[in-house]
């Protein structure tokens, strides 16, 4: 794979020039052969022309065999030169595309990859970003286009009417002048067709979303009794596609052969005028060889400029897709990974005066402190929505704080992302696993072994058993493994990646008892050099933890599980509730 | 391709049933192709009239001109009526298919992705589609321009048709390499293309992680590997693409060059090819449309080879086996007092994959009017209690029973008025808030929404939306909680008998729980309700329990 050229950040990625410049070579190729070969497009009917001129003076005695056989080589070699350059120009275009493609594509990933979570979610860029890249392939088709049409038809046809003029000026022009007509009309009808394809995509895209939306709830309909009906106003959408479809496509692809017709009408004075002229009662004087060739270049180049008016549909589709990708190119990020912090000292966390709140919002914690050095697990609980997780997202900046949280004398909020990642590492409740393999999904990258920490999580056995082991694929999103699997093996990835301070936002809610005391005990070793924080509804580990957090109503008391458990009335209840339901199950 | 398969049968319906445009398509078809057989012809007695040195009339200008201006008018009239016709079978294959959808068996939709099947849907059937108008149609128009034009040339030279003859296999055996070719690089593109596809909403949804570990370069160069990938792919294939069609066009330079050396030979070839200078001309211009058709006919092969998969994967899903069918006869499934208990498990065993017992030898029976509370935990079993009870899955052994008639056997239409379905989570579907709890049911009126939206509380909110009831369902800005209330009223809308609560799974404050709490005590009267162990204590307190599982 390495064959290619390495792909470059774009500099003014927003500047359609831009993917343009950085072709220069494929570009200067395509320019050379494409020239060369749009005017050896005129080699055809010349030299059919000739042919049957020399033809016509072999029967006649005028010339001999072997003059044919010279014409006809050279034709041949004339052609073969022609057509190489064509496939030259062919593919290099392509490449072209290719190329460009994947520029934007990697310039619109780049800043994707570099958003927050709230950006990609709540401004619901993620969406838009999606459609962006979607949109790359019909930018690029129609760069394409545009590119093999600058010289398919631009170069093409200037040789073909500089041809025709040179062999009967007052001809050209009498036959030429229904193409222009034809283009008038393309024009004119240009807004129509764009109109009726932009209500077929609208039908289309109106199609699919009801289809996903069948599909994807199609459950709840069973449930619901709803099944039927959905089919019915499924039925209506395949209706108005069906429909919409039809009538765009007949806008698009019936008027061609149409303008075909208007331009071919030039013919008739060809024909008629042609034949006086070989007669030598015409303009100017003529041989069969000529008016042949004169009539098939003509032909040609009717043809040519009938689909002329695809290069202004396509150019079009091209500037609607680029002016939606275009605001969304930013300049090529590369995270800052400069720091002066030595990552290698043991951590130190205090907490003092915390409180969380959202955006516009009351807050939602008040007043927490606590702190831990290393090699502690400090448990934080409460009841439902105290603001445990808002706490956890707090240490990787999803949530905006006042007070201070101090990371071995840095205030959270002044570190990089790059500081931050390497401080503290997190694991919240989506297992967030990537398609790829096991192995793959807990090392990210990274080439360590990651057999101790499968065995940390007891997963080591079932992926033993599983036919690829660890190189087993996950699936998209996880989703060939059981929930359960999905969370073990996003916790294996989380020890593997463990810095200094690990925040485990429930880590334990899709395992069963005897597997969470099991990756308790490796979390026990795995923490002797860390801080673990350790989010939890479910309490009956938290006797053996070295502090609680004790959320509740806005605040938090940090202590001791035993003193809690004399001091607080709430935390002890919740306790023994726990642990009475436990003897129950 | 098999006649036998689904696909193919709903092709033929619609053939069958639109005879009319069939028999239309195929005229305009054939009349196209005749249409351009004649021009060159009249070319051939222009060049030998001039030859002869004698007067062109204005009237063989005008024929020919209105042969071409005809055969245009018949391209167009083919492009509308192959338009049509791929458009009808685009409609009926995903009618057959969202037909299917409803007898598919549960399982299939949490065994499948939501965005596999959509796409069996969406893609696919574009697939079949293009096979038809840019495949099968046009090839069996293009195959059929080869041989009349062959039949001209042969019956205009001998010779030549003889050369053409001999070279057509040739030419097509180097089309078809090439198309194999192209094939496979496509295939190899378009595996590398799902990959860049997938790569971008995993990105998104997996965004915290990325940060977290700061693995943004590491996706990048994955995203990048996967362009490349596919690159290498296109790359491969742009280049057989590209020297194709070269490649022919050069060949039909040979052949034209060998026909004018052999017919300059003179004496007997000559007589063999039969030519004269206008008949050259017309030769060179069939020459030219000859190959014309036989390059789209390996376009075309190539458009059916990548629509196989697709139908094949159109004709799987076709071919799913169905669920268990319903009985329509069993209506009002209501509370007869002489039945022994409303619900009853009797000694259900039920696994899901044969292989793991989710519950075995299950018995329990709830009375009407009952509250009970299932207990267990997870995995033990519970969701798949109401699974079975809504009949969405049948017990391998027993049965379930309500009122005396097996869950699995009562219709789909009969469901809504028996069961209120609490699900953990709310799935909003495509339409306005109203149709969010009404799901679309014409049997339930404006009133009935409002009604259940009032008892949980929301009405209110509901009117204070910018377009009320009909405020479109992406742009109610609801809270977790507000959603779990519609998910309430959208269970309680049809006044069922039975309400079922799965596990609330959303994050809600004190003030949305205790709303939540009131909402289901509210929904609860007068009906029989089974509950999943809640960590609404309160609200379950004084049901009975009913250990699942050990």
């Amino acid at each position: 794979m390495n064959q290619y050229r390495k792909i470059k950040p774009v500099p003014k990625p927003n500047h359609i020039l831009s993917y343009f410049k950085l072709e220069l070579w494929p570009l200067t190729l395509i320019t050379i052969s494409g020239i060369i070969y749009n005017v050896g497009m005129l080699a055809g009917p010349y030299f059919e022309g000739q042919l049957v001129q020399r033809l016509f003076d072999i029967i006649r005695g005028y010339k001999d065999f072997y003059s044919m056989v010279r014409l006809a080589v050279t034709y041949l070699a004339v052609i073969l030169i022609v057509q190489l350059m064509r496939s030259i120009k062919r593919f290099y275009v392509r490449r072209f595309a290719n190329n460009t493609s994947r520029h934007m594509r990697h310039m619109l990933y780049n800043s994707l990859v570099n958003m927050s979570r709230d950006e990609l979610e709540q401004e619901g860029l993620g969406t838009i970003m999606t459609k962006a890249i979607a949109d790359v392939d019909a930018c690029v088709e129609g760069m394409r286009k545009f590119t093999t049409e600058v010289f398919d038809t631009g170069v093409v046809l200037a040789a073909y009417i500089s041809l025709l003029f040179f062999y009967d000026w007052r001809l050209a022009i009498i036959s030429c002048i229904f193409t222009p007509a034809a283009y008038l009309i393309a024009e004119q009808l240009k807004t129509r067709i764009t109109h009726y394809n932009a209500e077929y995509k609208k039908s289309a895209g109106r199609l699919n979303s009801a289809t996903m939306d069948r599909i994807s709830n199609s459950i709840t309909y069973r449930i619901y009794g709803s099944e039927l009906n959905r089919d019915k106003a499924y039925e209506s959408h395949l209706k108005d596609y069906e429909k919409r479809a039809v009538s765009a496509n007949i806008w698009e692809n019936t008027m061609q052969p149409l303008y075909n017709i208007i331009s071919m009408s030039g013919s008739v004075l060809i024909i008629y005028f042609g034949a006086k002229n070989v007669l030598g009662t015409g303009w100017t004087n003529w041989n069969i060889a000529e008016f042949t060739t004169f009539f098939s270049a003509f032909t040609k180049m009717a043809l040519k400029s009938s689909k002329a008016s695809k290069l202004f549909n396509s150019v079009q589709k091209a500037q609607v897709s680029w002016s939606r990708i275009k605001p969304l190119m930013r300049e090529y990020v590369v995270p800052d990974t400069n720091t002066s912090i030595d990552f290698s000292m043991p951590p130190k966390l205090t907490v003092s005066n915390l409180s969380l709140y959202l955006p516009g919002n009351p807050p939602i914690l008040k007043n927490i402190s606590f702190s831990a050095c290393r090699g502690q697990i400090i448990g934080v609980t409460g009841p439902i929505a105290c603001g445990k997780s808002t706490l956890g997202r707090a240490f990787i900046g999803e949530v905006p704080y006042d007070g201070s949280i101090q990371i071995s004398e840095h205030e959270l909020s002044e570190l990089s992302g790059y500081e931050r990642s390497r401080l503290i590492s997190y694991m919240g409740h989506a297992p967030e696993l990537i398609s790829d393999s096991i192995r793959e999904n807990i090392q990210l990258g990274e080439q360590g072994d990651i057999v101790r920490y499968l065995q940390a999580v007891c997963f080591d056995e079932e992926v033993a058993q599983m036919p690829q082991g660890a190189d087993t694929l996950v699936g998209s999103s996880g989703t060939r493994l059981s929930g359960g699997q999905q969370a073990r093996a996003a916790l294996a990835r989380t020890f593997y990646n463990a810095r200094q301070i690990l925040i485990l936002d429930d880590p334990f809610s899709a395992v069963d008892k005897t597997t969470e005391k099991e990756i308790f005990k490796s979390l026990r070793i795995l923490a002797q050099d860390k801080i673990v924080i350790l989010i939890s509804h479910r309490l009956y580990l938290f006797p053996t933890l070295d502090k609680v957090l004790f959320l509740d109503k806005g605040t938090g008391v940090f202590s001791t599980h035993k003193e809690l458990m004399q001091e607080n009335y709430i935390y002890a209840k919740l306790y023994n509730s726990q642990m009475a339901g436990e003897q129950n199950e | 391709m098999n006649k036998n398969t689904p696909l193919m049968s709903v092709v033929y319906k619609i053939i069958f049933n639109s005879k009319g445009m069939t028999f239309l398509t195929i005229i305009i078809i054939v009349g196209s192709i005749v249409a351009t057989l004649f021009p060159p012809l009249i070319l051939e007695r222009i060049i030998n009239l001039l030859t002869a040195q004698r007067q062109v009339h204005l009237y063989l200008a005008l024929i020919y001109f209105g042969l071409v201006a005809l055969s245009g008018l018949l391209e167009s009239g083919q492009n509308i009526m192959i338009t049509k016709f791929g458009q009808k079978v685009t409609y009926g294959i995903r009618r057959e298919m969202c037909a299917k959808l409803q007898h598919l068996p549960t399982d299939y939709f949490t065994r499948n992705e939501p965005g596999k099947i959509t796409s069996r849907f969406v893609n696919d059937v574009d697939a079949v589609d293009s096979m038809f108008t840019n495949g099968i149609i046009s090839m069996f128009a293009d195959t059929f321009k080869v041989l009349s034009i062959l039949i001209v040339i042969f019956y205009k030279s001998k010779g030549l048709g003889l050369i053409i003859i001999l070279v057509t296999p040739f030419i097509f055996a180097i089309t078809r390499m090439f198309q194999k070719r192209i094939l496979k690089s496509q295939l190899s593109n378009r595996m590398a293309i799902s990959k860049v596809n997938n790569h971008v909403p995993e990105t998104i949804s997996n965004i915290r992680m990325i940060h977290t570990l700061f693995r943004q370069k590491y996706m990048e160069q994955k995203y990048d590997d996967y362009i490349e990938e596919s690159y290498a792919a296109t790359d491969k294939s742009n280049l057989y693409d590209s020297i194709y069609s070269p490649i022919i066009i050069f060949i039909s330079s040979c052949i034209i060059a060998i026909m004018m050396i052999l017919v300059a030979l003179g004496g007997q070839v000559q007589q063999f090819f039969g030519i004269t200078v206008g008949t050259a001309v017309a030769i060179i211009a069939y020459v030219g449309k000859v190959f014309e058709p036989l390059e789209s006919i390996g376009m075309e092969i190539q458009n059916i080879q990548s629509a196989v998969a697709g139908v094949k994967r159109i004709n799987e899903f076709l071919q799913e086996p169905e669920r268990k069918k319903t009985d329509s006869s069993i209506v009002n499934v209501e509370y007869a007092p002489n039945t022994s208990a409303y619900i009853r498990f009797e000694h259900v065993n039920f696994s899901y994959d044969k292989e793991n017992t989710v519950l075995s030898d299950l018995c329990f029976s709830v009375e009407s009017g009952e509250a009970i509370t299932l207990v267990g935990r997870t995995g033990a079993g519970k969701s798949t209690v109401f699974r079975l009870l809504l009949g969405l899955y049948s017990p391998d052994k027993g049965r379930v029973l309500i009122n005396g008639v097996d869950a699995d056997k009562i219709s789909d239409a009969q469901k809504r008025k028996l069961f209120g379905y609490v699900e953990q989570s709310f799935h909003p579907v495509a339409g306005s808030i109203a149709e969010q709890i009404s799901l679309f049911s014409p049997e339930i009126s404006l009133k009935q929404v409002e009604d259940a939206a009032k008892l949980v509380g929301l009405h209110e909110n509901i009117l204070n939306l910018p377009k009320g009831y009909d405020t479109p369902a992406e742009n109610i800005a609801f809270s977790q909680g507000q959603f779990q209330l519609l998910s309430i009223a959208r269970a309680i809308a049809a006044s069922p008998k039975i309400l079922l609560l799965d596990e609330i799974t959303a994050n809600l404050d004190s003030n949305t729980e205790r709303q939540i709490m009131e909402a289901l005590n509210r929904a609860s009267q007068g009906r029989t309700v089974i509950s999943i162990s809640h960590r609404l204590h309160e609200y379950t307190y004084n049901h009975k329990i009913i250990q699942i599982g050990k």
